[in-house]
């Protein structure tokens, strides 16, 4: 017995009976869309980037980018998706432990006045912070930005390697 | 409509109901349309889509826009933070009919895809001058 069949309006077809997999597909996709939901309410400053009241707007940032964060044995990426901006726009620190990306998408200005049907792209400064997982090697951080792409190389530092010690015995 | 345009006022609905029956999921991809004199011109948010995996379709009226996306890491990694999923990206538009399909181009540079749908002859408001005897 599914579940989906007892909610009444999904019980009509035999369609889901066919297959449990896009029931859980889908499923796991909305409690990925929820978990979005949440993070960008905690991670935006409602007062600031508010669209419906832009006079509200704080003069900082508006806006945060997505992160990925991923760790191999001797780096961190972090790739983020943050299509038409400048490469100079960009502006990457570190500090500590903590990875800084700022910017700046600026708009066309070109496009005031003329007749918009959609405006769902997002512009002006944005800003993300993050704690690094482990100490990285100020030296050894490099960035590239590829078809809106974002993407920070930075090398663990010396220290952070984990090391194989041998045990030597004495014979 | 006091605008003076000759597209309907349906251009730019989103046609909803995209979701795919199975396989992985198919992001919506951000846009901003906007009309210009003589072109309708949309903006497409796709990073990380490289220019040949992008497909256009305009086709009576219905405009989709479908950009394929790789994984986006290699499979073994490990992930600390994971705020992107792996789907493509698409989205499909009702478009008034009177864009000459013939004429439509498209650019796509930092991950942000510009397409250029030219009104047709007869859908651009034109100017009639009035002479005086």
């Amino acid at each position: 017995m599914l579940i989906g069949n007892l909610i009444p309006w999904r019980a009509k077809g035999h369609e889901l009976a066919a297959s449990e997999r896009p029931a859980v597909d889908t499923l796991e996709r909305f409690n990925v869309e929820v978990d979005r939901l949440f993070d960008r309410f905690f991670r935006e400053p409602w007062w600031g980037g508010s669209q419906f009241l832009p006079e509200l707007r704080s003069g900082g940032w508006s806006w945060s980018p997505s992160l990925d964060l991923n760790e191999s044995e001797k780096e961190i990426t972090v790739r983020a998706e943050i299509p038409g901006v400048d490469p100079q726009d960009f502006d990457i620190s570190v500090s500590g432990n903590v990875l800084t990306i700022s910017g700046e998408k600026k708009s066309e200005s070109e496009e005031r006045g003329d007749n918009v049907y959609r405006a769902e792209r997002r512009f002006g400064s944005f800003r993300r912070s993050i704690a690094l997982p482990e100490v990285v090697d100020l030296e050894k951080i490099s960035a590239d930005y590829n078809k809106g792409v974002l993407t920070i190389h930075l090398a663990k530092s010396e220290r952070a390697t984990a090391r194989r010690i041998p045990v030597s015995t004495k014979k | 409509m006091a605008t003076g345009t000759a597209l309907s006022q349906d251009t730019g609905r989103d046609l909803a109901r995209q979701e795919p029956t199975r396989g992985a999921p198919r992001y919506r991809p951000v846009v901003d349309i906007l009309e210009t004199g003589d072109e309708l011109r949309v903006m497409a948010e796709l990073p990380g889509v490289r220019a040949g995996d992008i497909d256009i379709n305009f086709e009576k009226g219905l405009l989709t826009i479908h950009g394929k996306v790789e994984a986006r890491q290699a499979a073994e990694t490990t992930y600390v933070l994971r705020e992107y999923g792996i789907g493509d990206f698409y989205r499909a538009f009702e478009i008034s009919e009177s864009i000459d399909a013939s004429r439509i181009s498209a650019e796509y540079a930092d991950g942000v895809l510009v397409l250029h749908l030219p009104k047709s002859e007869k859908a651009k408001a034109r100017k009639i001058e009035v002479r005086a005897r």
